[in-house]
């Protein structure tokens, strides 16, 4: 038993940094422009599928992939905010959250047919050479894939800390996020900063799809369970905290495996879901974190 | 009586009278069950449109209605409980379930998006938890697979359908379904104005909990044979979202055009081009949001408007000055 | 220097000034007063482009705005304390400040300006890490004005800049004023507080219900109601 949950315990922790990423992305876009973007794990999902077409059809690494799969995110992040979401900021603050809510349903709905077409239901994972390769300490398995993907999670995230903490953007961004009509008094162009916001979101999430893609797996279906996944991560981490979303991505990751050893496998999703709606109950407006990241 | 309203009266008896002789007149088999379908979206997209076309509260969740009434009903229905009952038990135990996390959500006046990303945490823990509790296919009751009778079951339909119609139409025309759309417009304001938000919210939900439920019902009356939690998939929620606005949110007779036109264009894309519909009815459904809120509906009354312009123009245009 | 011209604004549908025109001159410390309400904060909105007029114009030097984006107000050397502050409070004092600087042409000037803000408000220097959110009501202040002027503004707005603040605090924050338009920055001040305000301006404007309803000096104003009852009541 103890064994499992120590292999859970790592199983939990290489997954829940990954749901940080997720989460991250989702985070920076609603923390900066307040839309709550449902299509956030589609976009994931076409990260990794992005990946999987780099490896199977021109044998590119799917951790050198990672640099394309964010050019074409933040493509499709471009396209989505100039020709549907920027349409929506200067609704007043009750139809703006319906409508993103809306497109961005819509935005998902198509984007997973979009995949089914163009893949199949299937499950598809990226294998690469190494991808059963695995070092083991104390009994505990640690797939180097998964390690790998935790590493260049922590990167990222760190990154997008430096970022925001240390350029003249990061904290345009952070103003921006804090006090939108002050910022624009600073000379802040804050229709600017929505965008670069967004885009960066979208970049985010392809990042942690690929990462997703070669550790796990990739189904058209998956968008809205990453969705739920970032937004339980989002929520429980607080907006504009990294750090705070790392350490609940890593929590969720750790509650989940430890639900499917003590309880059952059937149920890990459920405990995520659970937790989420007991903070929405609980602080229901404990999505707008005031920490700064 | 206005014209209007004589006509508007008129063609939906023809209408329901027309329905009626379907099953009479018609031969093939498909065209029943595609109707069948048509009135089970209708409800589902009816059922919806109360609380997210009148009051303004998206639910992207609705499956879960759906599902638990498909489950109340066929757990009755197959353990010999005659039809009624187990149809209005459908609509009970999703209301139940509506009320127990409608009211500590309105009561906390919880910010719109927070509501609708609830709903889809909730709709899908119900589908992993049916899946994991009742992970098997259901069947009806082996007597009724032999004596099944498809016209039975489209009258009874048929009526189901008509009667979600008729029951969402008295809602919206009477005095709690104007307080209603005043929480759509301007939640604030319709306070201030007297009207109690959280009731109204709770009221909408019950009504689109229960005729959910009962759509449920109806579809577990219908179907011969499902997996238990194929109910609960997010798909049963995102239909009837876009049916609705397609067809118009916030009327009568939008969710019925949006059903129709769903299954219609579902069938003619499947038979020429390929499972397309669910692209082009999310695109139909993204640019109605954009830009046309009122749906085919707000088509079809502009179009009246630009029509009904015309002959007066050639009035004016005789210079009589 | 800055010219408005019978400037009429609405929220929505109802309307909020009516043919608003006053002026501000080159190196003039000017007063805007009135009671509450009375659309002082709108027509600084206005004026930095946060609110459209319905119609009227404003210029700035020669140029014509109404029309530019609130953005590019900053640009034109027009720098806006609003009213509270609304200081970032997740970020610290020495970051406030530096995006008080966020244009690029102020960018380059920023360790200049930097000591220009700490040699007016010294305690901003001490708390340079300090988290904004920490700082006293009046610091607050301070730091607003600071942060304001890091873009080494020709014009500086300021809403309220008393509000909420003790009656010691309210004297320093006005003394600072005096001696920021006496190193040359022309100074717009809305306030409620007209005692004060009167002492300070130049010239001062009084605006009820929407409209200027005089303007002058100290002694001219005297005739209007809400002056009167300010130094009476």
């Amino acid at each position: 038993m103890l064994a499992a949950l120590a292999q859970g315990l790592v199983f939990g922790i290489l997954v829940g940094a990954l749901y940080g990423l997720a989460a991250v992305g989702l985070s920076l876009v609603f923390g900066v422009t307040k839309f709550l973007n449902v299509a956030h794990g589609e976009l994931l999902m076409f990260g990794g599928y992005a990946s999987f077409w780099l490896f199977t059809l021109l044998d590119v690494d799917p951790f050198a992939s990672i640099p394309l799969c964010i050019l074409f995110l933040l493509l499709i992040g471009l396209l989505l905010y100039k020709v549907l979401f920027s349409r929506m900021v200067k609704l007043p603050t009750e139809d703006k959250i319906r409508n993103t809510l809306l497109v961005g349903f819509g935005v998902g709905l198509i984007l997973q047919n979009v995949a089914l077409r163009l893949w199949t239901a299937d499950d598809r994972g990226i294998t690469p050479d190494y991808a059963g390769v695995a070092f083991t300490v104390l009994g505990v398995r640690f797939p180097i894939v998964r390690v790998a993907s935790l590493v260049i999670a922590f990167v990222f995230l760190f990154a997008l800390q430096l970022f925001l903490r240390r350029t003249y953007t990061g904290k345009a961004i952070r103003a921006t996020v804090e006090d939108w009509e002050a910022a624009t008094l600073m000379g802040i162009n804050v229709h600017r900063v929505y965008l670069l916001a967004f885009v960066m979101g979208a970049a985010l999430a392809g990042v942690a799809g690929t990462l997703v893609a070669v550790g796990y797996s990739v189904e058209p279906a998956m968008g809205m369970h990453w969705t739920l996944k970032g937004l339980i991560v989002m929520v429980m981490g607080g907006v504009g905290s990294i750090t705070g979303t790392l350490v609940g991505g890593l929590i969720l990751g750790v509650a989940e495996s430890a639900t499917a050893i003590l309880i059952s496998g059937n149920y890990r999703q459920v405990v995520g879901l659970v937790i989420f709606i007991l903070v929405l109950l609980v602080r229901p407006q404990g999505l707008l974190g005031t920490k700064e990241g | 009586m206005t014209v209007k309203k004589i006509i508007s009266i008129a063609l939906l008896v023809v209408g329901v009278v027309a329905l009626a002789f379907v099953p009479t007149v018609v031969e093939s088999d498909s065209i029943i069950n595609l109707l069948i379908l048509i009135f089970i979206y209708t409800m589902l997209a009816s059922s919806w449109n109360i609380l997210g076309g009148y009051t303004g509260q998206i639910n992207l969740g609705h499956a879960a209605f759906f599902g638990l009434g498909t489950l109340a009903t066929r757990l009755l229905y197959t353990q010999g409980f005659p039809l009624f009952p187990s149809l209005l038990a459908g609509g009970v135990v999703a209301v139940a379930f509506a009320m127990f996390i409608g009211i500590p959500a309105f009561r906390l006046r919880l910010r719109g998006d927070y509501f609708t990303i609830g709903t889809l945490a909730l709709a899908q823990i119900l589908y992993v938890t049916v899946g994991n509790v009742l992970p098997k296919i259901t069947y009806l009751p082996i007597e009724d697979i032999q004596n099944y009778q498809l016209d039975f079951r489209y009258y009874i339909i048929l009526a189901l359908a008509l009667f979600t119609i008729g029951v969402a139409y008295v809602l919206v025309k009477s005095r709690p379904g104007l307080g209603m759309m005043a929480v759509k417009e301007d939640e604030d304001a319709a306070e201030s104005l007297g009207v109690n938000a959280f009731r109204h919210k709770l009221l909408a939900l019950a009504f689109s909990a229960f005729l959910g439920g009962l759509a449920g019902g109806a579809y577990a009356y219908y179907q011969t044979s499902y997996y238990f939690n194929y109910t609960f998939t997010p798909l049963w929620s995102l239909d009837p979202v876009t049916m609705a606005f397609v067809g118009g949110q916030g009327t009568i007779i939008g969710p019925v055009i949006g059903a129709v036109f769903f299954v219609v264009l579902k069938e003619w894309l499947v038979l020429n081009v390929g499972e397309y519909h669910l692209i082009v009815f999310g695109t139909l459904f993204i640019l109605v949001v954009l830009f046309l809120p009122g749906g085919l509906v707000e088509v079809w009354e502009k179009i009246r408007e630009a029509l009904s312009r015309r002959p007066k123009l050639k009035e004016s245009s005789t210079p009589s000055e | 220097m800055l010219k408005l011209e019978e400037i009429d604004a609405y929220y929505g549908d109802l309307q909020a000034l009516w043919g608003i025109s006053m002026q501000v001159n080159e190196g003039e410390l000017v007063a805007l007063v009135g009671p509450n309400g009375a659309g002082k904060t709108t027509t600084l909105r206005v004026i930095t482009g946060l609110l459209k007029p319905a119609s009227g114009s404003i210029h700035f030097h020669d140029h014509h705005l109404g029309k530019e984006p609130a953005h590019k107000i900053v640009e034109l050397g027009i720098s806006q304390v609003p009213e509270g502050g609304r200081i970032f409070t997740g970020m610290s004092v020495l970051e406030n400040l530096e995006l008080g600087a966020f244009l690029p042409k102020a960018r380059v000037n920023k360790d200049e300006s930097l000591k220009w803000v700490y040699s007016i408000f010294p305690r901003l220097e001490e708390r340079m890490e300090q988290r904004a959110g920490t700082l006293s009501g009046g610091e607050r202040q301070m730091l607003a004005i600071g942060r304001a002027l890091m873009s080494k503004p020709k014009l500086l707005l300021l809403d309220e800049p008393s509000f909420g603040l003790a009656p010691i605090l309210v004297e320093h924050i006005f003394e600072m004023i005096t001696e920021i338009n006496k190193q040359g920055v022309t100074v717009l001040l809305v306030e409620q507080n007209i005692r004060a305000a009167l002492e300070l301006a130049d010239r001062a404007y009084v605006i009820e219900n929407g409209r200027v309803v005089g303007q002058g000096v100290h002694e001219d104003l005297l005739s209007f109601e809400s002056v009167r009852s300010a130094y009476l009541g």
